[in-house]
């Protein structure tokens, strides 16, 4: 570790935001079950175990989302990123967690480096991603096989590259939401939320 | 605390019972944030409850015990003896079993579930209520019946109990056959996972130590060590017990233990467990102190005196042999013996019979119905026994009264609010 990681700049922020939503996506598809958990192998990162997957197809389409954030996140023009989960059958949403960015955009003008050491933001997506693990506490159990679907919000006028396009919000009727902790690179700040379907007693 | 709101369900994650249809966050944080003392709020709402229960005279009785137990469930998430859920659950399933409006409601059946779940041997319970008929009809209980076949790994029986569900028309049908097909597609796939892994080399055959988290260096030596011991890093044992190093069924979710499995073993190869159909049922192991029956007609019961003292009986005769007592032996000297031996009422806590499974209760229950049905029992209450013991806790006599009282009160004093309007 040399000092010059003491600061962060946009380009650094930008990359260690997109490098959480990698793992945190995979944390959440291998917590809930949407792929079978043989198809993830263990890697530590961030000081903890954490489950990445090593199925092709999702690994390429993983490495094509997050590349294209971390451009939007480059751009600070990225809003939030969403996580549905649907009945694979049905194609109703079950679970929807979402991750709310917010870009200091004074980044772009001003190169200075930030004061925030990476080992304290790494520590704070640490606590993000244990409480990702956390929450089978109280989720409910995904029955029937489900699929994934991610969303990005961005500004409004920006262009929809080839491989996107635009979709609605694909919200949860009559949800239950809890806040998570959040995240700040003093660049850009997370916050994360997941919202799934009300139990219907009480 | 932190930004991310009430952290509060994090602190004690480990003492929440997940739920299979999920928590509401805000009864969770209610409970939680209640869990020192006996707080009357709780103590409330249950009380309330409890009275509805005893109360309540329309037409669907189960509805009160639903909302009971969801609200037991929520209210207490680290379950528990003061949840009173176990003792919930069996009286509502003993409630309405004769009931045969509620044999195939799908609240009632649920119910029979979560019953099975808190027993040891939930595959009885299952059995029982086929053979009641209750939930035949219904696809949760073959979805539950299955899932326990699945997770002892018996496939076979697994898809039997579906093909069952399929044969008794249950609802809802889609449901049904798309867990059949989940099912099918969980058991191919690992199938051909075992083909994959019997193709691969030798060396991964080992068995792998892993270690739950990289180990850390000490002072100023950077070396780590592998997570992963494999190949040269174990002791090869090398000679005529090859561990066999086959990833059991049903356990892939860590798939880095590797459990003995002695049916893997023997049948290599073959993925189900072979059923053999029993001529007689098995006679129970591990019981070798059980006498077997034997004819008891010249048996004498030993005859109680007046007082209650036991008469001894008539000490066994001699043995017709003489034991062998070599010579040199002294007679043990006797230690005194401080109790007369003639007095033989010394009192001890009296052992459990057998043991007391659930479902045995419920069986003697029912058996008890029959008689009572017949006109056998003997045994008649004179008062409303049922509703003092009907929850999970005991009403007195007082308490219905008052309950009733106060009920009858509201009444009036809506009948006079009403005829005050007019």
């Amino acid at each position: 570790m040399s000092s010059t990681l003491k600061g962060i700049t946009l380009k650094g922020s930008a990359e260690l935001v997109a490098e959480f939503f990698s793992f945190g996506i995979n944390s959440i598809l291998y917590q809930r079950g949407i792929y079978p958990p043989e198809t993830f192998s263990r890697v530590t990162h961030y000081d903890m175990s954490l489950q990445l997957t090593t199925d092709p197809k999702l690994k390429n389409y993983l490495t094509n989302v997050v590349s294209q954030l971390k451009e939007w996140l480059f751009d600070c023009t990225v809003q939030k990123l969403v996580l549905v989960i649907t009945c694979l059958e049905t194609n109703e949403v079950l679970e929807r967690w979402q991750f709310d960015i917010e870009c200091d955009k004074s980044a772009k003008e001003s190169s200075a480096p930030r004061e925030k050491s990476i080992k304290t933001i790494q520590d704070e997506i640490r606590s993000v991603i244990r409480q990702i693990t956390a929450t089978v506490t109280f989720l409910p159990l995904l029955e029937t096989p489900c699929a994934f679907d991610l969303l990005v919000y961005t500004d409004k006028d920006l262009v929809v590259p080839d491989k996107w396009e635009a979709s609605g919000p694909q919200t949860i009727d009559q949800s239950e939401e809890v806040r998570l902790r959040s995240f700040t690179t003093s660049i850009h700040k997370v916050n994360s939320m997941v919202a799934y379907r009300k139990t219907d007693s009480l | 605390m932190a930004e991310g709101g009430d952290v509060d369900w994090e602190l004690s994650k480990e003492n929440i019972q997940p739920l299979r249809r999920g928590r509401a966050i805000s009864a969770l944080h209610q409970a939680l944030s209640q869990q020192d003392g006996p707080s009357s709020v709780i103590n409330q709402q249950r009380q309330a409850f409890e009275s509805e229960l005893r109360m309540y005279d329309g037409d669907d009785p189960l509805s009160v015990w639903d909302r009971y137990i969801k609200w037991t469930e929520q209210t207490f998430p680290q379950g528990g003896k003061e949840s009173h859920l176990a003792t919930l659950l069996e009286r509502v399933v003993t409630r309405f079993t004769e009931d045969k409006k509620y044999s195939n409601d799908s609240r009632y059946v649920d119910l029979w579930i979560k019953f099975a779940e808190t027993c040891a041997e939930p595959m009885d319970i299952y059995r029982y209520m086929q053979a009641q008929g209750i939930g035949v009809k219904q696809t949760s209980l073959y979805i539950a019946w299955s899932e326990e076949y699945e997770n002892q790994g018996n496939y076979r029986q697994a898809d039997l109990v579906y093909q069952d569900g399929i044969k008794n028309f249950a609802e809802p049908h889609d449901k049904l056959l798309q867990f059949h097909k989940a099912l099918q597609a969980r058991v191919s796939r690992q199938a051909m996972m075992k083909i994959d892994e019997d193709s691969s080399e030798d060396e991964q055959k080992q068995p792998e130590r892993a270690s739950l988290a990289d180990l850390k260096h000490r002072g100023k030596k950077k070396a780590i060590a592998p997570i992963n011991r494999t190949g040269r890093a174990i002791k090869h044992i090398s000679g005529g017990l090859q561990s066999h190093g086959a990833p059991v069924f049903g356990s892939a979710s860590n798939s880095r233990l590797v459990i003995f499995d002695e049916n893997k073993t023997q049948t290599t190869g073959c993925s189900e467990p072979k059923l053999e159909s029993w001529v007689a049922p098995p006679t129970s192991r591990g019981k070798e102190n059980d006498q077997k029956a034997e004819k008891w007609c010249d048996v004498k019961m030993p005859q109680k005196s007046k007082f209650g003292h036991t008469i001894m009986a008539p000490p066994p005769p001699k043995p017709t042999f003489q034991p062998f007592v070599e010579e040199s032996d002294q007679p043990p000297t006797m230690t005194p013996c401080k109790i007369n031996p003639a007095v033989n009422t010394v009192l001890s806590a009296r052992k459990l019979a057998r043991e007391e499974t659930p479902l045995k209760r419920l069986q003697e229950r029912h058996q008890h119905q029959k008689e009572a049905e017949s006109g056998k029992l003997q045994e008649q209450s004179m008062y409303c026994k049922d509703l003092l013991l009907g929850g999970a806790t005991e009403f007195c006599l007082e308490e219905l009264r008052a309950d009733r009282y106060f009920k009858r009160m509201a009444q009036e004093a809506q009948k006079a609010r009403a005829s005050a309007g007019n």
